[in-house]
């Protein structure tokens, strides 16, 4: 038998160590399609090896001894992104954290569950609902996203237009520093738990999870608004994202989604632009949030539809990915964008959409009372390199669109490292590299992502390229 | 189901990775590497439209117990158990199973028509100790329906008490029925999840035209692979419907229940339900087994915490046990461990299979926990 390439690692893990070149050669992938050429050009996906720790004293004793032999080393749970967050770039080590499971702790006098960082919110949810009990928001990717997982994303999703952003629900997190030690954050710990939430696991590993859950809410009750068109759609969105009590959330969708959706095999609940909002609540509460509804769609000549239909939309909340059977390949952009910005941000993308002669549908999510986040998205084939590097093309045009519009990519990983800088404000950024630097000063965490643009893509190069390849797709298409 | 099955290429670049299905794969939940769940199997897929597939790659593929958990979360609405026959029939076709335990499974089923190789007259032998006499139990004409055994039903001792059980219901509720006897062959679910449909179409064939001689319009399946194979497989097999009225045993029994043709005694335990994959997801079967496990006075029936559509696997199917038994028995553990948990005293499924598995895995954890079948539950009930 051929000595480990990292004997220590071998010998502590037993069978959760791996370098077989099988093995590893599945963890260079998330949900975005790459062409090989590009991912060969740009990056050494190949882990030499994959770990799969037990618990957080198996996590320290990784990172110590990544930390000890300058390994790179990428953390790893669901890997429900696009944006390679979780795949290696610079090859190394990936801790695969999918092992961190176990039954949640709920604490019923504060209110709080602690769980495992693996622990994936639809099992979370389904351990709370009998005792009577709900987390306050979670992700559309619910079935599969790990709580630690969307601790380290921006973690806005269903619920947080009324509970706020899974970073505010936190009460503490169990981390693993690069240096190998292991923490309590707490809102007032050095370094506080702040500066852990979104970092795309660049400052350490999430190995356990503390928030604030509620008391499961007697009734939720979904209302679908059928709507003529984007501005009547963001003057819904902004006047009930400021209805008090706030919605439990509001999913909106546009007209060539639904064409989109239709084309799918998933026949949509009414053409046109549609926006599901859910109240939940007391009796009362969700009885205000009708009255306050009616009146909306009064003033937006929205009509709503039945509450068969209704529900019917919200129980699908988990499945935005069935418009990839329209593709097969989807592309797009998720970003941030000021909801009083949407119908100026829609006509632009409908613009992109005439000028390319490519249908981009749109979605997404309120997620705060000003902000939302929104997909825009085309069909695609992966399968034909050129056409598809083409199209790839359109998710730079859709992200500076947002830009124009005051908004920014949402997630940053390693696709998204060129926007960065121009993504955050001056202070916020300094803070940020501030403490990436005094936290992992090897820069053994999760390299290569977030904070540095890939070497060969600096943004300058990037954005040019992305034009070029943007005219030269639009030039084809006139031809054709 | 709609089927939205557009090929295998066209369906893994669909496949959007969101990984919904390995949170609920059985294989993935004991192995843990990205590799043993489904979205690493459609990794697979992909890897096989450009040339034969490595053993690392072939052992994941026959690493699948064909559950359709996969299935029923997919968002795209993949249909996954499609894919993996396909895989597997493209790893048949290049003589992948010689490589693999499954050779002794196929070369029994192709030579004597029974999964363990036996001689066909042993299909007899678990008529030895009827309680009663039927008359009429083997091919005896004319009938109303034939109850088809199935290979482990007929052949396995631990299962025998299966077909005793429902021959004797059937005979209670005074059901004209009957057996093939020692001409049953196998039903071919085997030799579709090795992906040798022609074999399974030739043994299909073969079982239609017996069952029409004893002029029955009816096939009764006490084994949820049969009963799938006969109702959904066979009309693909051959190409054409079968012409029979396909019934699970479940269903047959609920409704002698509720005619009055069986009348239960009250029996006062509390029992836990185990739906078997074929039978559940990849038949839609759910209600007719609670439904007769009802109809008995007294029973205490406790769900356990995945039942129905996400119901976890007893870890037999797909042909597993016969090509990782070690990892067939861990994922039988998990269920039972979720069976202990509802505080239940009798496991009851409506599968031999299920019940071997499960069986074994309470014997060996020395779990106070009786798993049965739900004909011999039922019958001694009667």
């Amino acid at each position: 038998m051929s000595v480990p390439l990292y004997p220590e690692l071998a010998e502590r893990l037993g069978e959760r160590y791996t370098e077989s070149v099988f093995e590893c050669s599945f963890y260079r992938r998330d949900l975005a399609a790459v062409p090989r050429l590009l991912q060969v050009a740009l990056a050494q996906t190949m882990p030499q090896a994959v770990v799969r720790p037990r618990d957080a004293d198996d996590v320290a004793a990784v990172v110590r001894y990544a930390a000890e032999h300058r390994l790179p080393l990428t953390p790893r749970a669901a890997a429900t992104t696009v944006y390679w967050n979780a795949v290696p770039v610079r090859g190394g080590l990936v801790i695969d954290l999918n092992d961190l499971r176990g039954a949640p702790s709920v604490n019923p006098d504060a209110m709080t569950v602690t769980v495992p960082a693996a622990t994936r919110w639809g099992e979370l949810e389904e351990a709370l609902q009998p005792r009577g009990l709900a987390t306050l928001a979670y992700p559309t990717s619910a079935p599969s996203a790990t709580v630690g997982g969307w601790v380290n994303m921006e973690g806005c999703g269903l619920g947080s237009l009324k509970y706020g952003r899974l970073a505010d629900q936190l009460v503490s997190l169990q981390v693993v520093l690069p240096s190998g030690e292991i923490i309590q954050a707490t809102p007032r710990s050095d370094p506080p738990l702040a500066v852990f939430a979104q970092a795309e696991g660049t400052l350490g590993i999430v190995t356990q999870v503390e928030m604030k859950i509620r008391a499961k809410p007697w009734a939720v009750v979904p209302h679908l608004l059928a709507l003529r068109d984007a501005a009547a759609l963001e003057q819904a969105m902004v006047a009930l994202a400021a209805v008090k009590p706030a919605p439990y959330t509001i999913h909106f969708s546009d007209s060539p989604y639904a064409t989109m959706l239709r084309d799918a095999g998933f026949p949509p609940p009414a053409d046109g632009y549609l926006l599901l909002i859910v109240f939940d609540g007391s009796a009362d509460e969700v009885d205000a949030g009708a009255r306050a509804l009616k009146n909306v769609a009064l003033a937006c000549q929205a009509d709503e539809l039945d509450a068969g239909t209704a529900q019917a939309e919200w129980e699908e909340r988990f499945l935005a990915l069935r418009l990839k059977r329209a593709g097969p390949t989807l592309l797009g952009a998720e970003v941030w964008l000021p909801l009083d910005r949407f119908n100026s941000y829609a006509a632009d993308v409908a613009r992109l959409a005439r000028r390319q002669r490519t249908p981009l549908a749109t979605y997404g999510t309120v997620v705060t009372p000003r902000m939302a986040t929104v997909m825009s998205v085309l069909r695609s084939d992966e399968s034909r390199t050129v056409p598809y590097v083409l199209d790839l093309s359109l998710t730079q045009q859709l992200v500076d669109i947002a830009f124009r519009h005051g908004g920014r990519p949402y997630g940053i990983g390693f696709w998204n490292a060129p926007y960065y800088r121009r993504a955050l404000p001056p202070l916020e950024l300094a803070k940020r590299l501030t403490a990436k630097q005094r936290l992992d000063p090897l820069g053994i965490m999760n390299p290569g992502k977030v904070y540095q643009p890939p070497a060969l893509l600096p943004p300058f190069v990037f954005n040019t390229g992305m034009q070029v390849l943007s005219s030269v797709r639009s030039l084809g298409r006139r031809i054709r | 189901m709609r089927s939205f099955n557009t090929g295998v290429e066209r369906e893994t670049l669909i496949c959007a990775r969101c990984g919904y299905c390995q949170a609920v794969c059985p294989v993935y939940r004991e192995l843990g590497w990205e590799s043993s769940g489904p979205r690493g199997r459609i990794a697979i897929a992909q890897a096989a439209r450009s040339g034969p597939l490595s053993v690392d790659q072939e052992r994941r593929v026959y690493q699948c117990t064909l559950c359709g958990h996969c299935r029923e979360v997919c968002p795209t609405r993949i249909d996954t158990c499609d894919l993996w026959l396909d895989l597997r029939h493209d790893l048949a076709a290049h003589g992948s199973i010689d490589r693999w335990p499954l050779k002794t499974m196929r070369d029994n089923l192709l030579a004597a028509h029974t999964i363990t190789g036996d001689p066909p007259e042993n299909r007899l032998l678990w008529q030895e100790n009827l309680e009663t006499d039927i008359p009429g139990l083997n091919l005896g004409k004319p009938a109303k329906a034939v109850y088809f055994v199935g290979c482990v039903a007929g052949l396995y001792p631990q299962a025998q008490g299966i077909p005793q059980s429902l021959a004797q219901i059937l005979a209670r509720a005074n059901v004209e029925f009957t057996t093939l006897g020692s001409a049953e062959q196998c039903c071919g679910f085997p030799l579709v999840g090795m992906g040798l449909e022609d074999a399974a179409a030739e043994t299909a064939r073969r079982n239609v035209a017996l069952v029409k001689e004893t002029g029955a319009s009816m096939l009764i399946a006490a084994c949820p692979s049969c009963y799938h194979t006969w109702e959904y497989l066979y009309p693909k097999l051959l190409g054409e419907p079968t012409g029979l009225q396909i019934r699970h045993a479940s269903q047959v029994l609920v409704e002698l229940l509720r005619d009055g043709r069986l009348t239960p005694q009250p029996v006062e335990e509390r029992v836990t339900y185990h739906d078997p994959c074929d039978l559940g997801r990849n038949s839609g079967i759910y209600d007719a087994p609670r439904q007769a496990l009802a109809a008995i006075p007294g029973l205490e029936l406790v769900e356990m915490a995945n039942h129905r559509e996400h119901a976890l696997c007893c870890g037999g199917g797909g042909n597993m046990e016969v090509v990782a038994p070690e990892l067939s028995a861990a994922i039988a553990r998990r269920r039972l461990a979720q069976a202990l948990d509802t505080g239940a005293s009798v496991l009851v499924t409506p599968c031999q299979q299920c019940k071997r598995t499960l069986a074994n895995a309470a014997r060996q954890a020395r779990a106070r926990l009786k798993v049965l079948d739900l004909n011999e539950y039922l019958w001694r009930a009667l």
